[in-house]
């Protein structure tokens, strides 16, 4: 066998590893919260109406039966690796009969779709300015980007959302605090449309952006400044290299390599969602789903949500695992 | 030069998304004919239909605006106001032994795609539900109905298992009731509890126009034929709201943000700050329940330091009145609500038709209540608290605070128990409950200390009364941790699993007198041992012989029944003598309309329907209101 061959079925086993651990965790921990969906769905349905000891007792008997829970923890874990092995996470108890899998193709594509572009955004900005910075240390005004971006990099995220709110959306009423997009349009490939999702994906995308800024060009600045006292950038300057061609094709390609690795990782875990900004800009996104989830007690849709959260970044592993040879000829295949 | 251009791109793009912003707010409705209303996402937005588990997207104006059942109960009124036949022409009509109900219903009602309603739409409704253990109504159809039929189109006969003179309550509205199901929909599918019933067909004055497949907004258009509907063939001429949007619009902060952008007509439950900043920076376009301070509406709920009375060391009634007399409530009102609170002390809520039948009458019994505490005799109540209150607030709210003392127990409630620390303490003595030192000592020899539950953030007013009550509890020797239980609130409490938690467990009709609507609950046939899952009201587990006679007879007396008054002073009263729950004050809520747009709400002045967004009331409120002339 290979090495290369050895290589990647280690890293598949641990692939397989992974997924299997993580998801029996959420199942469980999930089923042993003291959250109970059929509780929820009597408490809802009796919260509002004049309601009969005896009927309330005949529902709960109903809505078990009806959400499939009865049996014990074992067999309900093994109907779920049967559901799952099917890419069916069942009906939503919260939302029952409709199935989890229509809930999260609704709102999975806002969430990839914020949460892409705001990491995409933010990775590029901040790696850019983080190398420039590094390399560049003189530079008056990548010092005041650098102090800004410092300034707001210990802020908490939920606060910088707060605050474009309040500033962007009440004082001066520039964008849509709310929604994905303006209410009764033809959502599709239409240029309108497309227009108004960004425009009301702006706040959101762009507090994501200035809290995520400042972590890239962390990393990324102090790379560069380890990098640019190599031999290599050294000699390349004292023969006369030109700088731009240093920076670019020395110092920050050679940089650029961990931070690839905590890129894939992001993009893991975009599916999880964003909880605090959905929830803040009441953004329709996976966030916001698994927040509804855990709140009704509806594993189903909390493991729903979990359990692609748990193969998206496990995937994202993996593949930085076979890619990283290819890129960086350092990493030993043994 | 290029970190030049990459700004003249940036102003570019900016420019070309910036058009929308001159758009009009919702695509293709004009602003001036639609009313919108805040709603929370509706997580399963596809599915309409009621009557399976959970209601699907009932609080996006399905239920409100869109179905239709006999009969409604406005919680605002009190006495014939109250009352509002909806499909039936009449009050129900029970034989003399309450096992029979007939119901006459109204001629000339049709459903949105032009079938007619019968009699047999309420039949199907019934039979259905029956036969589908799991539908919303199948369970309360099952024990009660024996046989229901349909002599002809306008009149429904129940006739049921055993007497019940509380039957019609399945078909009355406060906040939601049996919704009538259009047979020619249902019987044609194959599984009434798997249909989705989308698009909806009304019985109401609006059908659906469009909606989100995320749950953010819905939009309902007033029916072309609105007059051929229940709500409808009341009005003199067609609404001025054409359109209505429920739209979901975040957290409390942002609702406030976007009334005061006058994208939200209607809002609810805010903080008081939120309410307080409305009313400052936007009174000439903003209307409330009351036109000044506490601005508040009171639901018919009744917020309340409920008391585990199964625990030993709350079994005993003088010690549960020990813990309430230990409370100084202005602190409360004032920590909690910031004084905008409407305090009470008897057990139902000092809202709609309760102030009338049971507050006002009831003044005097509670002034002359003595409690002896062992020691000695005290009058616990003081009808002066509520004006205490009011010169609390007003440095801060000034000449808004009205002199009139009927209004002002309008405002801030009655009267309340006199904070009073040496009766307690007399009372845990005659307990047998002994001081230690600052603490105490049960008489099992234990440190009496106390968890006291709060749900969290999601109702801020409520988790600050309780941190409020525990400070007090605390500095009285009775060391009280303050529980934060998020999602998991109402479920401990349904177990038991809680020494006191600050929730609500009396709700009542508001508009009527009868305490049905939690009283059925309150007998010892239903009360469950901790651990068990105790089934809805009666959360403090709260059992006494009185108690049952007065449910008991409850259920033999007619809903209108004089008896209703006099069971239900009975009732109060029995409650002050036990204390099984602390009652605090009415679930205040914070529901600020903008006026930009619409005007003619409800408010206590004129209180002809209920308003908050999720009542189904609201569409009295709706066909009501009347264009404020600004596009």
């Amino acid at each position: 066998m290979s090495s290369l061959t050895a290589y990647i079925l280690k890293r598949l086993a641990q692939f397989v590893f992974v997924i299997f651990t993580g998801v029996t965790l959420a199942f469980l921990i999930t089923n042993l919260s003291p959250v109970d969906p059929v509780e929820q769905s009597l408490t809802q349905l009796t919260s509002f109406g004049a309601s009969d000891p005896r009927a309330v007792e005949m529902m709960r008997e109903s809505l078990t039966e009806l959400y499939g829970l009865q049996g014990n923890l074992l067999e309900q874990y093994l109907n779920f690796w049967g559901r799952v092995l099917h890419a069916d996470f069942g009906p939503s108890l919260s939302a029952f009969p409709t199935p989890v899998t229509t809930l999260i193709a609704n709102a999975a594509p806002w969430t990839i779709g914020l949460l892409l572009t705001s990491i995409l955004i933010t990775f590029v900005l901040g790696n850019l300015i983080g190398a420039l910075a590094g390399y560049f240390r003189n530079s008056k005004l990548l010092k005041l980007l650098g102090i800004a971006i410092m300034t707001i990099n210990p802020v908490p995220h939920y606060f910088i959302g707060l605050i474009l709110l309040i500033v962007l959306g009440y004082v001066f009423p520039i964008f849509p605090i709310s929604g994905g997009a303006r209410m009764n349009m033809e959502s599709g490939l239409n240029w309108a449309y497309i227009q108004s999702v960004l425009y009301h994906g702006f706040l959101p995308a762009f507090s994501l952006v200035l809290a995520g800024l400042g972590g890239w060009f962390i990393g990324m600045r102090s790379l560069v400044s380890n990098v640019v006292t190599d031999d290599y950038v050294i000699y390349a300057e004292l023969a006369g290299v030109k700088r731009r061609k240093i920076f670019s094709q020395y110092v920050a390609r050679n940089a650029m390599l961990p931070q690839l690795t905590g890129l894939a990782m992001q993009l893991g875990q975009i599916f999880g969602g964003t909880v605090i900004v959905e929830f803040l800009f009441n953004y329709p996104g996976m966030g916001r789903l698994l927040i509804q989830g855990i709140y009704r007690g509806d594993y189903s849709l909390v493991l729903g949500v979990t359990t692609i959260s748990i193969f998206a970044v496990a995937v994202a592993v993996l593949l930085i695992d076979i890619l990283y040879p290819l890129i960086d000829p350092r990493v030993k295949l043994g | 030069m290029k970190l030049r251009k990459l700004i003249v791109a940036t102003i570019g793009a900016f420019a070309v998304a910036a058009p929308v912003v001159a758009q009009d707010f919702i695509a293709g409705l004009p602003r001036e004919e639609t009313l919108i209303i805040q709603g929370p996402a509706a997580q399963n937005a596809d599915w309409f239909n009621l009557w399976a588990p959970g209601g699907g997207a009932n609080p996006n104006g399905n239920q409100q605006l869109s179905a239709d059942t006999l009969w409604f109960i406005n919680p605002e009124g009190s006495g014939d106001t109250a009352w509002q036949n909806a499909l039936a022409a009449a009050r129900p009509e029970y034989n003399e032994d309450f096992t029979q109900m007939t119901v006459t219903l109204k001629d000339g009602i049709f459903w949105s795609d032009g079938e007619p309603f019968t009699a047999e739409d309420v039949v199907y409704t019934v039979e259905t539900q029956i036969a589908h253990p799991g539908m919303n109504w199948s369970a309360p159809f099952t024990i009660n109905v024996d046989s229901v039929e349909a002599p002809d189109d306008h009149t429904v006969v129940f006739n049921l298992k055993a007497p019940n003179s509380r039957f019609h309550t399945l078909f009355t509205v406060r906040w939601n009731a049996a919704w009538i199901m259009p047979e020619h929909v249902f019987s044609a599918v194959e599984d009434p509890l798997t249909y989705s019933f989308n698009p909806p067909v009304s019985l109401s004055a609006y059908e659906m126009e469009n909606y989100d497949a995320n749950g953010q907004w819905a939009i309902w258009k007033l029916r072309d034929d609105w007059e051929r509907t229940s709500i409808g063939m009341t009005l003199d001429e067609a609404p001025d709201v054409k359109y209505v949007v429920y739209r979901t619009a975040g957290n409390p902060d942002a609702r406030v943000i976007e009334q005061l952008n006058h994208n939200l007509d209607v809002i609810n439950d805010i903080a008081p700050e939120g309410m307080f900043t409305i009313a400052r920076d936007a009174a000439e376009n903003t209307a409330q329940w009351l036109p000044g301070f506490p601005f508040a509406h009171p639901d018919p709920t009744l917020p309340s330091v409920i008391l585990n009375n199964q625990l030993p060391e709350l079994s005993d009634p003088k010690v549960r009145w020990a813990l309430a007399l230990l409370i100084d409530i202005r602190a409360v009102s004032m920590g909690s609500y910031r004084g905008a609170a409407n305090i009470a002390a008897l057990a139902v809520p000092p809202t709609g038709t309760s102030i009338p039948d049971y507050y006002e009458p009831m003044q005097e019994w509670l002034m002359n209540y003595e409690l002896d505490t062992g020691e000695s005799v005290i009058k616990p109540y003081n009808p002066d608290i509520a004006d205490q209150i009011a010169s609390l607030v007003t440095p801060q709210w000034g000449d808004t605070i009205p002199e009139d003392p009927d209004l002002r127990k309008r405002m801030f409630g009655f009267g309340w128990w006199q904070q009073n620390a040496d009766a307690a303490a007399e009372l845990l003595r005659s307990a047998g409950f002994t001081q230690n030192g600052n603490g105490w000592t049960t008489p099992d020899g234990e440190p009496f200390e106390m968890r006291l539950q709060v749900e969290g953030d999601n109702i801020p007013t409520l988790a600050r009364a309780g941190t409020i009550i525990a400070q007090q509890w605390s500095m009285a020797g009775i060391p009280t941790e303050v529980v934060v239980a998020g999602p998991t609130h109402w479920q401990r409490i349904d177990v038991g699993d809680y020494d006191a938690a600050i929730a609500w467990t009396v709700e009542t009709w508001g508009g009527h007198p009868d305490l049905s609507f939690f009283l059925e609950s309150y007998h010892s046939d239903f009360l469950r041992p901790i651990g068990e899952t105790q089934p809805p009201r009666n959360m403090q587990r709260w059992e006494h012989p009185e108690l049952d006679r007065i449910v008991e007879a409850n259920r033999m007396v007619g809903f209108d029944a004089p008896e209703v008054i006099e069971l239900g002073q009975d009732l109060l009263k029995l409650a002050v003598d036990e204390m099984p729950m602390i009652p605090l004050m009415a679930y205040n809520k914070f529901a600020p309309f903008d006026t930009t747009y619409w005007t003619g709400f409800p408010s206590i002045e004129n209180p002809y329907s209920a308003s908050g967004p999720f009542w189904s009331n609201i569409r009295y409120m709706v066909v009501e209101l009347e264009k404020n002339g600004n596009d």
